[in-house]
This record gives structure tokens, sequence and C-alpha cells, in this order.
């Protein structure tokens, strides 16, 4: 893995009912860079994330995030693997008869943390994302887009090297979508990798980063030529 | 990994999962009530059945032998190892013992001085009617043993009821038994699968499996414990209040072992190893087939 990426994938091949989903895939993610991942509904981008987190293993070839091998490692060892990474999805998966403080401090009372530690570090991720004031309130009572920063600070609370979103946008209005992504910004200019995924030409076009798209069980780097995107030469 | 975390999720799980938990609590409550009864009946049964059994004597007749012969007669007897208690009887004892019997009238009937000497002898019937009957024919070949007499019809019979009962009591207690487990296996599984997107968030942020199974096996063990008591409550009803008020002519069946609290204990015991077991079990399989993204 080079000295940089915070993610690898060499040569990964993976078949879901006898489909191939990825094909011979090769791809870096660099520490503190921002990429999308673009492509359209059904071409394999979440199972692409499902590889990271270690939901599926690969047929072939080898997944690396930060220093875990992680089509190599053991069961035991994949809840650490998960500690570094902040996973993000579309559908918010927050515990509803939670409060927000409980819902984020539940993700550092998994690994262990004092008490006082918890407090003090949730209320500094619900400041983070703007939410301090609303610790107290049922997710119901939220909007989608505070939803959604919750479960950004959520991810966020463990301190891990790379947020992985999946569709983050995907069922929010455009002034939420807005907030959202000014916050995904904020947490990469902090240093944080993040690969988002997206369907959203909108959010590609105004948050310019880099952009993968996936086709035809491949990734192909592109770049803004005028008001398209264009694959790299 | 924070032991009060998992207490306290433990205890507001039943909370969270109402209908769930009381489906566990209710099906764990039965079947340890079922096998609660089932026990200090068959405890009953069998106390009655064991002390029938005590009474079972046997009788060593002698012929007119010298005081030597007797005592090793004696000797033989009590070298058997089935033999509690050899009580010997004279001639003259046998005579007052009929008498005593028979009424004061008896001598006009028969007269008495025909009553053999015996030894009377306490054997332990836990050996069973074949190994006494083994005992009998090596005392009858005593020399100077007239008869060796005992209810032997009375001891197969006792024998053979106390097996079909511990059989099908038995039988019954491990059916009560498996049929429980795999309620409460189902009924814990369904209160965990009203928790999915619980499992599924702890995956999430890297709980590890052993940290997600926690509290479900802290609230199995709880379930255990409601059960458990509402199952000796409902034993003490049963036994003490309702079946002496309705069915008097039965009389009150002892406690097993004679203490209330050896019943209660293994009740509340098992219903808790129950819920620790039913929800470990359950817990397991799900959390492992239960993936982040579904």
């Amino acid at each position: 893995m080079s000295e940089t990426a915070v993610i690898e994938l060499k040569n990964v091949t993976l078949n879901y009912d006898k489909n191939r989903v990825l094909d011979d895939v090769n791809f870096k993610l660099h520490n503190g860079e921002f990429a999308y991942l673009i492509g359209p509904t059904g071409i394999g981008k979440s199972t692409f994330l499902k590889l990271l987190y270690r939901d599926v293993v690969p047929d072939s070839g080898t997944v690396r995030v930060t220093e875990y091998p992680v089509n190599k490692i053991s069961e035991r060892e994949v809840p650490m693997l998960r500690r570094r990474l902040g996973i993000v999805f579309q559908d918010f998966q927050l515990l509803k008869d939670r409060n927000v403080f409980d819902n984020v401090a539940f993700s550092l009372q998994v690994t262990g943390e004092k008490p006082k530690f918890i407090k003090e570090r949730v209320l500094e991720v619900l400041t983070m994302v703007g939410l301090s004031h609303r610790r107290k309130h049922l997710p119901r009572d939220l909007s989608g887009g505070e939803q959604q920063r919750v479960v950004i600070a959520r991810a966020l609370a463990n301190e891990p090297r790379i947020l992985l979103a999946d569709e983050p946008t995907g069922n929010l209005d455009p002034k939420a979508t807005k907030e959202i992504m000014e916050l995904l910004r904020t947490i990469n200019n902090r240093g944080m990798a993040v690969l988002m995924i997206t369907h959203d030409y909108a959010v590609v076009k105004k948050y310019k980063a880099r952009t993968v798209r996936m086709v035809n069980g491949k990734t192909q780097d592109l770049v803004w030529k005028g008001d398209k995107l264009v694959p790299v030469k | 990994m924070s032991i009060k975390y998992i207490v306290r999720e433990g205890i507001s799980g039943i909370k969270r999962t109402k209908l769930a938990a009381t489906t566990s609590i209710f099906s764990l409550f039965v079947a340890v009530l079922l096998l609660g009864i089932l026990t200090r009946i068959g405890f009953n049964v069998y106390s009655q059945a064991m002390s029938i059994k005590e009474l079972v004597e046997v009788e060593v007749f002698l012929l007119d032998v010298d005081e030597r012969t007797m005592d090793q007669i004696r000797q033989q007897i009590e070298s058997e190892e089935l033999v509690i208690d050899a009580t010997y009887i004279s001639k003259d004892s046998a005579s007052a013992i009929m008498r005593e019997e028979f009424g004061a009238g008896v001598e006009e009937l028969a007269e008495l001085n025909f009553l053999p000497a015996s030894y009377r002898l306490s054997v332990n019937t836990d050996a069973g009617a074949e190994s006494i009957e083994t005992m009998v024919s090596r005392l009858q070949n005593i020399r100077g043993v007239d008869e060796v007499e005992y209810n032997a019809a009375l001891l197969r019979v006792m024998e053979s009821n106390l097996n079909t009962f511990s059989m099908v009591g038995g039988g019954i207690g491990i059916l009560i038994l498996l049929a429980a487990l795999v309620l409460v296996y189902n009924t814990i599984r369904l209160t965990i699968y009203a928790k999915r997107d619980l499992i599924r968030a702890m995956k999430l942020v890297g709980a590890t499996h052993k940290f997600i199974r926690s509290p479900f096996i802290v609230e199995g063990i709880l379930q255990g414990l409601i059960a458990g008591s509402l199952a000796v409550l409902s034993i003490f009803f049963i036994f003490e209040l309702a079946m002496p008020y309705y069915l008097p002519d039965l009389g009150l069946l002892e406690w097993p072992f004679g203490r209330w609290y050896f019943l209660a204990g293994a009740m509340l015991l098992l219903s808790m190893m129950m819920g620790w077991w039913g929800s470990r079990w359950a817990a397991r399989r799900f959390i492992k087939e239960t993936y982040i993204s579904e």
C-alpha cells in the first residue's frame, strides 16, 4: 500500500448471483482526499462500499483500508476495521427510541469509552454538526437534514480516518443537501478522507472534487472539461 | 466493555420491546411451572412408593437349632449387603406377637408353640426386587434355615409401577423442556428481530459480536428471573392454597426434600438458565446473519 493511500483495491473481482459486479478493479483514495463515486443505480457502487467495511468479500484481488487487509482479516478484527471508518447511509439508521445525544453516545459506548469522555466528545461532535441544542430530541422531531447531521456526528465520534457516505443527500431537499455537503467539506478540510457515493450530478458539479465513475464493473477517473465530466486520458 | 452499560441496556431492552419480552416471559413461565408441578407430584409419588417399599420385610424362619448354629446364621445374615437390621424373634416372642395380632382367644383355635423362631430383616429396598430375590435364595441355603418369606409380589408391582412412572414422568419432563427450549429460542429470536436496527447500528459503529450479544443475554436472564419467580409463586398458590381448598382429600403434597427452597431455587435457576441459553443461541445466530446493509 502506498504511504498516503487510506483505501487501496488491487485487481478486485466480485460476482453477485453469477453477475460480475466488479471486474478487476484498481482504486486508491489518499489520506485527506475527497472523492465521489458516481454511476447509475444498480451498477455496484454500494457493493464497492460494502467491500470496504467487510459486509462482502471479493472473489479475487486485495482490499486494504488503512492498515487492514480487509479480505484477509478474521471476523474478530472486523469491528476494529469498522471503528476506523465513519459510515453514513441515505436511510439515516438512527435508533428511533433514543434521543440525539444517546444516538451519538452509543457509538462510543460500544468501544468502551468512559462516560465523562463520552459526554465531552458527543457534545463536541454535535457542536461540529450544529446540533448541540437539539441533543435531547428524538429523531422523529428532527428534519431529514438534521437527522443526517446526527448520523454524521455519530460517524465522527470515534475519530475515524475515512468517512464513507452512501447517497447521504439522497433523501434531502436542496437546502438540507447544501448543509450536508458543506459539513462534509468541512470534515474533509480537517484532514479526513471522504468517499461519497452519489448519482446527483448537480451535487458533483457544485462541490467539485475528484470524481470516479463505475462503468462495466470497472472504475474510471473523470475530470471536468467545461461543463462536462470526461474520462482522464 | 462497560458492565453498567450492558446491564442498563439489558433492562431497558425489556421495556423497549414489551410485547416480545412478555411473550418470552410467558413461554418460560409456562414451561417452568409445568416442570415444577411435575417435579412436586413426581417427588411425592416417589416418596410414597419408597415408604411402601420400606414396609417390605424379609422373615427368615429357623429350624430347631442350637445357639451356636443360630449365631452362625445371624453372622451370615448380617454379612449380606442388603440387610440393614436383623431382629431375632424367639418362639415365645412369636407366640406373643401372634396373640397381640389375633387377640387373646387365639389359643383356643391353635396351639401357639408351633411357631418357629425367626429373624426379621429390614432390607435396603433400593437394590430392587431381583437383588432381594438373589439374597433370599442365598439365605434359604443356609444350614438351619427352614424357610424365607417376603412379599415379592408387592415389591415387584411397586418396582414396575415406579419404573413406568419414572419413564412416563421423565419423558413428559424432557418433552416439556425441549418444547420450552424451542419456544424460548423462537420468542427470544423475535425479541432480537425487533431490535435488528439496533444490531445493524452497533455493527456499523464497530461493536464486537460479544458486546452486541451481552445485553440480549442479560435480558434473557432477567426474563428467566421474572418467569421463574412467577412460576414459584404459582406453585405456592397451587399446592399451598388452591389444592388444600379444592381437593382436601389429596392432603398437602410435600415439598421435595422437605424444604420449599430446593424446588423454588431449582425452578428459578432452570428458568434463568433457559433464558440465558435461549438468548445466547438466538443472539449468536441472528447477529451473525445480520448485515449492515440490507
